[in-house]
């Protein structure tokens, strides 16, 4: 990028400008997805009705009334952008329950699936990179890698079967149906609502692969600033080790930490469907290829709108605060 | 799949500055150096060589890994008549790994060609097509991460099934293809963010103003130079299709049998696991070898081509 | 030491696999220890074991996620399962004496009256909804109406229309509306009319009298099913499409829905209901019923506790045979669900007759069954299940079309194609699900060795698997048939015929059109039954558009600690015994 356009422009002003511009950006962006997925998703074989038994004449046309898929393409299409519009994301075919209700519990689920997966990768991968980098090739060092790397070379799907196998079936420790926090906002709070022993296997399933690669890169960040002369020289001044280790050398090998953000959060907020579907867990990622599956028509529309709104509104959010970490970087 | 791009970011995290000349021999000399870098290089071709010398020779295959259907040998341990044990239909073990292997890797590195083509086009037309064309792009590119990757392959798969179209009704095509159609903007925005800092770059406005054409330019110049971290993103990407087409089959959108990915093989030994988990332990410590291999060449040629060492 | 760091982390994650090996369950593969099987003991008391006291009456159950709780709009068997519990119609099915099925006056008193064409019901005196409203033939009249009302678009209308039981004016009420195509714009007082005009009507509240467009001896069986089920036309008037949530909802039957919690992994409660008019009053508090699709998860849950009552797919059996405690928890239920290779006659390859009867000949259903599916299901050669009326079962068409490779080879020979020469490849179109698999790999192994054909694998989803189906897309087709009912015109009628709406092999032969269209019209139920029996001979030995395998079994697990539980196949929806789930409790330990 070139140098900023004359006149005062102090740094939040170029920011907000560039956020505002950004979430501008969202709207055309997500009328393509809408618009896409929406033809796309007529053009699969197989609709909401068919089965194996089939259904006759007289049914499906009564079914197709009923939830206007006798109307001509476009026309749908028309209407399903109005409705959008307004905030109706329509009804799911299975029940007829209000896709928009279906997807904030869902997500509130998912969220906290995400966060919880969020919290445990970042904590033990940012204190298993410091820790392996201080130690360099020493035996914390070895342990450390050895974690992240096959942390790494396993698929969640293996690592929760074997996890499941040795720890909930054969010693007994952990449930491994369902979501072990509560499934209403209002249930925050209730401590009978949290069931730990049910959170910590899709907890781990869905963390270890982001931890893994936290802490790899935490560690090559480390072992490189640790490198640096500023750390040489705050050393030389003689302040205590473990205050120059903290205040300059974590903070400053977080920034490229930092980019790996915006993936990790659209991994796990967006809900790992593979880790819902084994554990059982009542999630968006779950209710998404579900609804594919079964050819729900609103509620794909739904949640694959929602999905691309959380993934480059996450985007967003990190390029944002590797900016503010890091003053190099500039979006003029 | 948004894990693609979790894992192509961690391993740049680098962070690229392009390069003033070709140093393909010093970035060879110093990969040589790198020794786990040697070993994953080694290593893979060792398993690629199994790989292939049981696709053709017998007895290295030991059984055909389709039809060898031996009812009285069902679930079996490993044993010197089957290596690595037998599944839930009597095919050995051995065999499959083997065949997923070959199949894994035809993937793996088919999915990276077609990311490689789409990439390098869309990245360069963005940088050097001037700002409207740059902005098309973009967004062709935000649209494409945004959507949802599994709904494109569902889609994708479910659009072509079942006709009798001439070469895109090849499973493993439309795999490939549809894991490279999602995958495929991170190359993008990588070759664009290098030609763009290319383009201010001395050598090459030296080059213009000699006179040289910009077709010449481009790819004499800028393309070598921006192909350092294209290619490390490449040979992470490899393992992450891999990754993918085995969450694919997980799900029941992988590969028609018999054809075995070791995705598939782990994904369907997922139901007999508590039976015989040995039809899940080898495929998955294939997998996980080759994703370690892939990775330490991986990390090799990053550092190789670095200007900064380590 | 370099060379060290990458020896250790490869060198330690054989040590994890080592662990993994170590800390593995029992194995021990083949020999099974045969589980339970579901025959029902007719006459037993609920109470012939003690039970426990009332604060252990809590169940866990699993079952596939539901679409709706209203009976009249339910489709699958999940949706069923919970209808019947939270319902009852004129009649139940329920299993006699002689293991046989029959359809026992529920909410009627007694058998109908018929006179011609018009059946007179009477219900029993002071029954109650679960609100305490007493419950009237009004109420029934309002489910049939509603039944064959296009507005509530119900996927099991034509069960009431004239393709089978025949209730007048049905057909006409529901096409009201026209095609897309072709609509029609009737008044409001011309739909009245035609709703009027549905021949189901309350002479006074406790008399209902239907008048069908020709006598059916299925006519218990039908007002058996869920599509007859009574509704309340105040509440649903008052709630409109909320009425069947907790609070709202009003039922008839034993249980009544007390909780919910919608989408996937969600669940529901169900607690009796205190104006249950019949017997036995429910043992059980509380049921809440998990919506696990997966069965693997839900297997794995049953054994870490968090489930008392699961369905299991089949490649788990050998892990349960191998575990004494699942092992004896294991039900195995023969199904009424006949599976089968489905061959599109248009294809002029399977069109040949000798072609047909080489693949059937050339498929070893006993290893199939044992390999696959670890014994779990029936070898068949049949089409009518057994526990239906009119079994004939393998004995009346093992040598005509059974295994035999010498005999199929023959037949292919003859055919024009010895040794499989010039035999073009056929594609099998099946579900990617790992048990579909493996079948499709064993029958393409099976026809390869046997017959030296190729056959291609093509795995699909569901809903492209039924569109292909549907769409006459295929040319092999594993699928089958699960009776709604237990009578064998639902195994034939719209399944063989020539038009038949479920005919998309594309069967098309006079002399089975015409046992079929006989049996339709026979009203001397062993007369009837006969017709019928002869239609699946000729299906059978000609193979027309299908070749069957095996017949299927529900597979459970149910723990120990369950008892009452009358399960049987040919009416069971989702969970063992679930068409008396008040039958149910659980055991003092």
């Amino acid at each position: 990028m070139g140098p900023g356009p004359a006149g005062p422009h102090t740094w939040v002003e170029v920011m907000t400008a560039y956020a505002i511009r950004r979430v501008l950006w969202l709207i055309p962006v997500l009328w393509a997805v809408a618009t896409i997925t929406f033809f796309l998703m007529h053009a699969v074989p197989g609709g909401p009705f068919t089965q194996d038994r089939s259904l006759p004449e007289s049914i499906i046309t009564a079914l197709n009334r009923r939830y206007n898929l006798d109307e001509p393409l476009w026309k749908q299409y028309l209407h399903y952008l109005w409705n959008i519009l307004h905030g109706d994301l329509g009804l799911s075919f299975r029940g007829d329950r209000d896709v928009s209700v279906l997807i904030r519990d869902g997500f509130f689920v998912t969220a906290q699936l995400g966060i919880l997966a969020f919290l445990v990768a970042s904590f033990f991968g940012l204190a298993l990179g410091v820790l392996s980098a201080l130690n360099q090739n020493g035996p914390l060092d070895y342990v450390g890698v050895f974690v992240a790397t096959v942390g790494a070379a396993l698929p969640n799907f293996i690592l929760a079967t074997f996890l499941i196998v040795i720890f909930a079936i054969n010693l007994g420790w952990f449930q491994i149906l369902g979501w072990g926090g509560p499934e209403h906002v209002g249930d925050l709070w209730n401590v009978s609502a949290w069931n730990v022993k049910k959170l910590v296997l899709p907890v781990v399933s869905l963390s270890f692969l982001p931890m893994a690669y936290i802490a790899r890169v935490t560690r090559a960040s480390m072992l490189e600033v640790l490198r640096q002369d500023y750390i040489r020289t705050a050393q030389a001044k003689g302040l205590a080790e473990q205050v120059v280790i903290m205040r300059h050398a974590v903070k400053n090998a977080m920034i490229p930490v930092l980019t790996l953000m915006g993936p990790i959060a659209a991994v796990l907020v967006t809900g790992s469907f593979i880790v819902e579907n084994i554990y059982s867990i009542p999630g968006v990622g779950r209710q998404f290829v579900e609804a594919v599956q079964r050819r729900d028509y609103a509620m794909i529309m739904g949640t694959t709108l929602f999905y691309a709104a959380i993934v480059a509104v996450a985007n967003l959010v990190v390029d944002l605060l590797y900016a503010v970490v890091d003053p190099r970087v500039r979006y003029g | 799949m948004q894990e693609a791009e979790l894992i192509e970011r961690a391993e740049l995290e680098g962070a690229f500055v392009g390069r003033e000349r070709g140093l393909w021999g010093d970035a060879f000399y110093r990969l040589s150096r790198n020794r786990l870098a040697m070993a994953g290089l080694v290593l893979l071709f060792v398993v690629a060589g199994i790989a292939a010398a049981a696709a053709y020779i017998d007895t290295v295959q030991r059984y055909d890994p389709y039809s060898d259907q031996i009812y009285t040998a069902l679930q079996e341990a490993p044993s010197w008549g089957h290596f690595f044990g037998t599944d839930n239909l009597g095919r050995d073990n051995w065999a499959r790994v083997w065949a997923g292997v070959s199949i894994s890797l035809q993937i793996g590195i088919g999915t990276q060609i077609v990311v490689l083509i789409i990439g390098l086009t869309v990245g360069a037309t963005a940088a050097l097509g001037g700002r409207f064309t740059d902005n098309v792009m973009m967004r062709l590119t935000d649209v494409t991460y945004a959507f949802p990757d599994l709904l494109f392959i569902i889609l994708m798969r479910s659009v072509l099934a079942g006709r009798d179209w001439p070469v895109i009704s090849n499973p493993k095509l439309q795999i490939i293809l549809a894991i490279a159609c999602v995958n495929w903007t991170i190359i993008a925005r990588l070759v664009r963010g290098q030609m763009l800092s290319l383009a201010e770059r001395d050598f090459v406005l030296a080059a213009r103003a000699l006179g040289a054409s910009p077709w010449r330019v481009v790819i004499q110049h800028m393309l070598p130079n921006s192909l350092g971290p294209v290619i490390v993103a490449v040979t992470f990407g490899i393992p992450i299709a891999i990754f993918a087409e085995a969450a694919l089959g997980f799900i029941g959108f992988g590969l028609p049998p018999p054809t075995a990915s070791l995705g598939r093989l782990v994904s369907d030994g997922y139901a007999y696991v508590q039976v015989n988990y040995w039809v899940v332990v080898f495929p998955a410590a294939a997998v996980a070898i080759l994703m370690l291999c892939f990775t330490f060449v991986g990390d090799g040629l990053r550092d190789a081509l670095d200007p900064r060492s380590r | 030491m370099r060379a060290v760091k990458w020896l250790l982390p490869l060198g330690a994650l054989v040590a994890l696999l080592l662990v993994v090996v170590a800390c593995g369950g029992d194995e021990e593969g083949g020999t099974a220890t045969p589980g339970a099987t579901g025959t029902p003991k007719p006459g037993v008391s609920p109470t012939a074991e003690a039970q426990a006291p009332a604060a252990q009456q809590q169940i866990i159950v699993q079952s596939g996620q539901p679409e709706f709780y209203d009976p009249h709009r339910s489709n699958f068997e999940q949706d069923i399962a919970i209808a019947r519990a939270l319902w009852r119609g004129l009649y139940q099915l329920s299993v006699a004496a002689d293991g046989g099925i029959v359809a026992v006056p529920a909410m009627a008193a007694a058998e109908p009256t018929v006179n011609g064409n018009v059946y007179t019901v009477k219900l029993k005196a002071g029954l109650k909804w679960s609100d305490g409203v007493p419950l009237t033939a009004n109420d029934f009249v309002y489910g049939i109406q509603r039944e064959c009302d296009a507005a509530v678009a119900s996927p099991y209308q034509y069960v009431l229309g004239a393709s089978i039981l025949g209730i007048v004016g049905c057909d006409e009420y529901f096409t009201a509306l026209g095609t897309t195509d072709a609509p029609l714009t009737p008044t409001d007082a011309e739909l009245q009319a035609l709703r009027d005009a549905i021949g189901v009507k309350a002479i006074d509240d406790t008399t209902l009298q239907v008048t069908l467009l020709a006598p059916k001896p299925t006519f218990t069986t039908i007002m058996s099913l869920w599509a007859a089920f009574p509704a309340r036309k105040d509440v649903i008037e008052q709630f409109g499409d909320k009425w069947t949530d907790p609070g709202n909802i009003v039922t008839n039957g034993p249980f009544i829905l007390t909780g919910l919690t919608a989408g996937a992994g969600g669940q529901v409660v169900l607690e009796p209901n205190p104006n249950w008019a019949l017997e036995p009053k429910p043992a059980l508090r509380k049921i809440t019923i998990k919506f696990i699709d997966d069965t693997e998860a839900a297997f794995r849950a049953f054994q870490t506790g968090e489930l008392d009552i699961t369905n299991i797919p089949a490649p788990e059996i050998p892990t349960i045979q191998a575990d004494a405690t699942l092992s004896k928890e294991f039900l195995k239920v023969g199904a009424a669900r006949i599976w089968s290779v489905e061959m599109q006659m248009k294809n002029e390859v399977i069109a040949k007759p000798l072609v047909r009867l080489a693949l059937s000949r050339a498929i070893d259903r006993a290893t199939l069954v044992k390999v696959v599916y670890n014994d779990s299901f029936l070898p068949a050669t049949y089409w009518l299940v057994q526990g239906l009326p009119g079994f004939q079962g393998n004995a009346a068409f093992e040598d005509t079309v059974g295994y035999d490779p010498t005999a199929a080879k023959k037949a292919l020979s003859d055919a024009g194609y010895p040794n499989g020469e010039g035999f073009p490849t056929l594609t099998l179109t099946t579900l990617d699900r790992p048990d579909r698999k493996a079948e499709a790999e064993f029958l393409q192994k099976n026809w390869k060795d046997i017959l030296g054909i190729t056959i291609n694998i093509q795995t699909v989803d569901a809903k492209t698997r039924s569109s292909t189906f549907n769409t006459e897309n295929f040319e092999l087709f594993p699928g089958g048939w699960q009776n709604d009912y237990p009578d064998p015109e639902n195994s034939l009628i719209g399944l063989f015929d020539t038009d038949g709406g479920n005919n998309h092999y594309n069967c098309s032969d006079p002399d089975i059109d015409a046992k079929l269209a006989a049996a339709g019209k026979e009203t001397d139920n062993a007369a009837r039954i006969k017709l019928l029996q002869e239609a699946e001979t000729l299906i059978v030995t000609k193979l027309c558009g299908a070749i069957p395998i095996y017949q299927n079994a529900f597979l459970y697990l149910v723990n120990s600690k369950m008892a009452g539980l009358k399960p049987n196949g040919q009416i069971d929806a989702a969970m063992p015994g679930n068409w008396c789930p008040e039958c149910w409790y659980v055991k003092a330990q």
